[in-house]
């Protein structure tokens, strides 16, 4: 008797090994995408919408008011890379995400690879594109796919400490990349920095090189062409290997961490160029008000006049049962004046993503940066002057990781940035290969 | 026939339970890891398939730079960090069991405290005493002309050892000192007879018998530094040099949640179990060695 | 349960080496004060005392900040030095912040990782010193087969085994629930062994056997013989397995989005990963440290004494 159970247990546990080495598939993303679409629904309806925004759902209570028919909840969750983005992932992949999630516009096309968005061209998303602003939609596009709503975009443009630089040291902010040079090197003689850099923070060079010019995901057909070995990509990488070579700027700290901000405060810090959200985080150096400034991105020659750095897309997830109703609520929120102008006050976003207009708020001289009138005079020619060529990769966590990491060997002297982007290069071709895409590189 | 049913009957919650979190859980990351995914379309939205990846995943984690180097940085870390915690530990035991010690009650008390507070809230609280321009510690010692960056690449490393020795020493204290308690009181009273120091004690009497004690927390804390996954994942956002595959766990989980290559990440996960096995077997086989040679 | 029971049994341990478990305090001092005539001198006292503070005041740093610090505004947190008090005294203003945030927020996780930690830990040991007692106490075919299957599972390390869990209590709809976190840190291999340890020692076969002769069932020589006797390794795995869960930030990390579902852990580092964009949550994650810390203070400092007493046990294995 015993013995007969025991062995009809062991072979119980056998098939059961057996059938789980089987199944041994890692669940996959179901075919949202490929089934019909899901239409309107004629009742009301409930939207849930995740994002790290602060007071979003101060925004969603305007749009609330405004109808009823759709109504609009959100919850906070942490930065995409703090846990934020694992957690719509793991969210999506149990069954039960929310409709909208927040999604950096970088991360949009890694999300749809995980088949976790809602392809919005198949809900008349091409009918709405002139509403937004092309530096904003192009951010979104994969080859003919829309994949997300932009939700706030950051154009790079210089933060400078007008009172030091200009007041106490005598110099201006750098138009071009060669007066940065410059620039960087009498700041750093002063026993100060120009900028301080986190060299692990991939983010800036991609910036720099997409100013440049350059293109370093093409789609092509139905594979990807990788291209970080191009002239717009090379001057950058050789502009900073000598930057890094001659030690003038910071390299411990990144923009707006603690350590910056304490030395933003006691004037050893001086700038950073970065997205245009900087301007909220820069306010909050503390005795910054009256001294801090804004000029544009140094430039090149040739090229663009700004990079993309940051900003975020509202993205319709592949579990959601209204894709309609949630694309006509981000319609709103992202294009209609009273919620571009609801994001900005509730929730601090970055460059509005409506086409001709930026805010009211913005249209008024800030009190922080010397009385400038920076939003239209600075940023407005930086959000204009966006390389729309530019195809965000579905790999940019790893690609910006890996860029992060060859900075940091760069910035310690090891390997150069040029010999690092052919490097990195050769390698993102083969893990695009490996997750099962086709891919090259550029010849 | 009722005490042949009665222990399976007292096993079965434990084992279902033990089998359903882990057994189980164990043989999908081991299938997991033998498949990887293909994909047609410029982001799969026109077909994908789990195919079988026979070693792929495997070779590609031991061939990635990355991958490779947050394991031997584990092992750097354990051998420092172990050695340290645990020479401390027996340290601290033995001089809070000789005679000298005033309030050894309160001592021991503080000292086991920080095993109470999560390695998270301690990641938190350390993170304060780290962070320049709020850490009072950093401004005492530039006062006294030493610059120290406690979250600077090369540095914090050893800024998370802290916190994992500040949390666990206590802990491995108070496991040695119950063995030290266990010594017979005829031992230390011949040894007194011979005229025997408190240094003659602790090296020839006390130091092995708690060999077993420290054997154990040697093989937890093995395990524990390859679990190393909150610590710097919290101190991520405010030091450069943590990037996010800085720990094999890191890895891990990055593979699985923001780069959703499962297959990846199982073959990691694999990897990591392995490594805890091995190291444990290590560390028994010196022993043992070290028994034989005595 | 009467005290009779435990009388007889503790006689009836083996030898002397468990004896840290139980009563016999008196034999341990007389350990000590044999040790104690033998080096007392005073420049040692000193010596040793001197850096046993030392130490004792590396280990209170952090602590010693957190009480010093959440009394500051934001302001001050920045601006006056970490090792005394600001300008601003405003500890209660910060902590009424603490427990009001986000509609109570806080109380919330509080109270999430006490179900965890508490029904986890009680569930646990129940589970691991009845499967310990029975490879004890029971020899029966299969049971070497289990102990080693067991013992693999101790050193697996908990994250290696989250990841799949994740994919398969998705799969079964159970991620995102109390039960996600709760269902797998019910399983303590630990303490399996160290209960087993335990109760061979513990738990004499001619107890039981009278306790058949009286007619009692198995299950009723478990519960109303043998679990008396492992008081002790009950106390040390419901605190082993106590702090465990009570730490434990991966796995919560992996299985729970719903934020009022967080434990402690999860929730402060949700605030202070809000630090970086919104600085007022300095003052939130400060004082959130300070109330998580105190109580567990008190209660480490409570228990240790129990701590002593049950850790032997397991050590005795190596």
């Amino acid at each position: 008797m015993s013995r007969f159970t025991r062995r009809s247990a062991l072979a119980g546990s056998g098939a059961a090994l057996a059938a789980g080495l089987a199944a041994c598939g890692p669940p996959s993303p179901g075919s949202v995408n490929a089934d019909p679409t899901i239409p309107a629904d004629d009742g009301p309806v409930t939207l849930t919408y995740w994002a790290w925004l602060k007071d979003l759902q101060k925004v969603a209570d305007v749009y609330n008011a405004s109808q009823d028919r759709i109504r609009v909840e959100t919850t906070w969750i942490p930065g995409g890379n703090s846990g934020g983005y694992a957690k719509i992932l793991s969210a999506v992949a149990a069954g039960g995400g929310p409709d909208i999630a927040q999604v950096e516009l970088r991360q949009v096309p890694e999300f749809a690879l995980a088949g976790a968005l809602v392809d919005l061209t198949r809900y008349g998303f091409a009918e709405r594109e002139s509403l937004f602003d092309p530096g904003a939609v192009a951010q979104v596009k994969v080859g003919d796919s829309y994949w997300a709503v932009p939700q706030d975009t950051g154009p790079v443009a210089t933060f400078y400490n007008r009172e030091v630089l200009e007041g106490e040291l005598g110099l201006e902010a750098p138009a071009t990349w060669e007066d940065f040079h410059e620039v960087a090197g009498i700041v750093s003689e002063a026993g100060k920095s120009l900028i301080s850099l986190d060299p692990s923070d991939g983010s800036h060079p991609i910036a720099w090189v997409m100013q440049s010019g350059a293109q370093w995901f093409r789609p092509e057909g139905d594979g990807w062409i990788v291209d970080m070995t191009g002239d717009a990509s090379m001057r950058v990488a050789e502009f900073w290997d000598g930057i890094f070579a001659e030690g003038i700027i910071g390299t411990g700290y990144g923009s707006y961490t603690t350590p910056w901000y304490a030395a933003a405060a006691d004037g050893n810090v001086l700038a950073s160029i970065s997205g245009s959200w900087s301007d909220a985080l820069n306010e909050t150096v503390p005795g910054g008000e009256g001294k801090w400034a804004v000029a544009p991105m140094p430039t090149w020659p040739d090229g663009y006049a700004s990079g993309a750095h940051g900003g975020s897309s509202a993205a319709v997830l592949s579990t959601s049962q209204h894709p309609a109703e949630a694309l006509e609520f981000l319609t709103w929120m992202c294009t209609d004046p009273v919620g571009v102008d609801a994001m900005i006050e509730y929730s601090g976003i970055g460059w509005s993503p409506a086409a001709d207009y930026i805010g009211e708020v913005r249209e008024q001289p800030s009190d922080f940066f010397s009385g400038q009138n920076y939003n239209e005079e600075v940023i407005v020619p930086m959000a204009q002057g966006q390389n729309l060529d530019w195809t965000w990769a579905p790999l940019m966590q790893r690609i910006q990781a890996m860029i992060g990491d060859g900075m940091t060997t760069a910035v310690n002297g090891e390997i150069p940035l040029a010999d690092m982007f052919a490097e990195t290069q050769t390698e993102i071709v083969s893990i695009m290969q490996d997750m099962g895409l086709n891919a090259e590189e550029a010849r | 026939m009722r005490s042949k049913s009665a222990p399976w009957i007292l096993l079965a919650p434990f084992l279902l339970l033990f089998t359903t979190t882990m057994v189980v859980p164990i043989v999908m990351a081991i299938g997991y890891s033998f498949t990887k995914v293909e994909r047609s379309g410029l982001l799969g939205e026109s077909g994908m398939q789990n195919v079988f990846a026979g070693l792929d995943n495997y070779i590609a984690a031991l061939t990635n730079v990355n991958f490779v180097e947050s394991i031997g940085r584990m092992i750097i870390f354990g051998l420092v960090q172990v050695t340290v915690m645990i020479v401390a530990a027996t340290a601290l035991a033995l001089l809070l069991e000789t005679a000298s010690a005033k309030w050894p009650a309160f001592f021991r008390a503080t000292y086991f405290l920080p095993y109470g507070i999560p390695g998270v809230i301690a990641t938190i609280l350390w993170s304060f005493l780290y962070i320049p321009g709020l850490s009072p510690i950093v401004d005492v010692l530039s006062l006294v002309g030493i610059d120290i960056d406690f979250l600077a690449p090369e540095m914090v490393l050893w800024s998370i050892a802290n916190i994992v020795t500040w949390t666990y020493t206590g802990y491995n204290m108070l496991i040695i000192i119950a063995q030290l308690k266990a010594i017979p009181g005829e031992l230390y009273e011949a040894a007194r007879l011979d005229g025997a120091g408190s240094w003659r004690v602790a090296r020839s009497i006390q130091l092995p018998l708690i060999r077993p004690a420290l054997m154990l927390t040697i093989i937890f804390s093995i395990i524990g530094t390859l679990q190393l996954f909150a610590e710097p994942r919290l101190l991520q956002t405010m030091s450069s040099g943590i990037t996010s595959e800085y720990t094999p766990n890191m890895s891990a989980y990055a593979y699985a949640f923001q780069y959703n290559d499962i297959g990846m990440a199982a073959a990691q996960a694999v990897i990591i179990a392995i490594s805890a096995f091995l190291l444990s077997a290590v560390a028994l086989g010196i022993n043992s060695w070290m028994e034989k040679r005595r | 349960m009467s005290p009779t029971d435990t009388a007889p049994a503790g006689d009836a341990r083996p030898t002397g080496r468990r004896r840290a478990g139980g009563p016999p305090a008196a034999p341990r001092s007389d350990d000590r004060s044999g040790l104690r005539s033998a080096g007392r001198k005073p420049t040692t006292t000193i010596l040793v005392t001197a850096i046993l503070v030392i130490v004792a005041m590396y280990f209170l740093v952090p602590v010693y900040w957190v009480v010093i610090n959440a009394t500051k505004s934001t302001e001050d947190l920045f601006g006056t030095s970490g090792f005394w008090f600001g300008e601003s005294f405003q500890l209660f203003e910060n902590l009424r912040a603490v427990l009001t945030a986000n509609n109570g927020i806080f109380p919330r996780w509080a109270l999430n990782s006490v179900i965890y930690s508490g029904i986890g830990s009680v569930v646990a040991t129940y589970f691991a010193v009845a499967a310990g007692y029975a490879l004890a106490k029971y020899r029966f075919p299969g049971r070497r087969v289990v102990y080693a299957f067991v013992l693999g599972g101790v050193l697996v390390p908990g994250t290696a085994v989250a990841l799949p869990l994740f994919f398969l209590f998705s799969s079964i709809g159970l991620t995102n629930t109390y039960w996600a976190v709760l269902i797998p840190q019910l399983v303590s291999p630990f303490g399996l062994f160290l209960s087993s340890i335990y109760a061979s020692a513990a738990v004499p076969d001619e107890l039981l056997e009278a306790g058949r002769i009286d007619g009692l069932g198995e299950m009723g020589l478990f519960h109303r013989l043998a679990l008396p006797q492992l008081v002790p390794a009950i106390v040390t795995v419901v605190l082993f397995q106590f702090v465990a869960i009570w730490n434990n930030y991966f796995l919560p990390l992996v299985m729970l989005a719903d934020e009022k579902l967080y434990p402690i852990t999860l929730g402060l580092d949700n605030w202070r990963a809000q630090t970086d964009r919104l600085p007022e949550f300095y003052q939130l994650t400060v004082g959130g440290a300070l109330l998580s810390v105190i109580p567990l203070a008190i209660l480490i400092l409570v228990l240790q004494r129990f701590w002593r007493g049950g850790l032997t046990e397991g050590s005795i294995k190596g």
